[in-house]
């Protein structure tokens, strides 16, 4: 993987554009856990605790997602 | 909306590419970079020599730097997961500024109509984000490429 050359980091531009990146990688470390969560086994309670988010919350993001994905949870 | 005053030829393909494009990606916001890959494999601006495959990667690259200056390696989370979104995803921010400027642009021009080149013109004024970036990455030279639109 590229790594920045030395003194790029000191650009704002670089920082502003991480942000985006890290948003962006979030999203997808969190679709991709949920799911692994879910054909695991856990709950929809279980992994809104984890998140430190409402079961709603939760569900409304990923559930119709991971259903049509044929993976549904326990607690539907 | 600014929509209205594309053909009716250019707002389908347009905005259905872009939309496919996210969701290819699994992403819930229809970004400028999005707009930008539906650009580059439409046929009205094929003699501009953009290669669709080769901005993905520059994009992809792009992101892989921008996280290596926060010290982050996106390992195994560094594609886009295989369940996309059923729900459709929405016009954001930096998409409606490329389409804004492309109104603009055709305004100023005098043309009625705003087209693919309008449009592409648009998401190239960007100064920053990720699409300049990722050109810069792909080694397009982007003022060039806005004299030829």
């Amino acid at each position: 993987m590229p790594t920045a050359p030395p003194g790029l980091e000191d650009d704002p531009a670089d920082g502003l554009a991480a942000v985006g990146a890290l948003r962006r990688l979030a999203d997808r470390v969190e679709d991709a856990t949920v799911a692994r969560a879910v054909a695991g086994g856990w709950s929809w309670t279980q992994i809104a605790e984890a998140l430190g988010v409402t079961r709603q919350a939760v569900h409304k993001k990923h559930a119709r997602r991971l259903s049509a994905a044929g993976l549904e949870s326990g607690d539907r | 909306m600014a929509f209205e005053r594309l053909t009716a030829d250019a707002r389908a393909a347009v905005l259905a590419a872009s939309e496919d494009e996210a969701r290819a990606e699994g992403s819930a916001t229809i970004e400028a970079e999005h707009l930008l890959l539906a650009l580059a494999a439409h046929p009205s601006l094929e003699h501009l020599g953009l290669d669709r495959a080769e901005i993905e990667g520059a994009l992809a690259r792009e992101e892989e730097r921008s996280l290596a200056t926060v010290g982050v390696a996106p390992g195994d989370y560094g594609s886009p997961t295989p369940t996309g979104r059923p729900r459709k995803p929405k016009l954001a921010t930096s998409f409606k500024v490329a389409l804004h400027r492309a109104v603009t642009t055709a305004q100023v021009c005098g043309d009625r109509r705003i087209g693919a080149h309008h449009l592409l013109g648009g998401v190239l004024a960007a100064e920053h984000g990720r699409v300049p970036r990722a050109l810069r990455i792909a080694g397009i030279d982007v003022a060039e490429l806005r004299t030829r639109l």
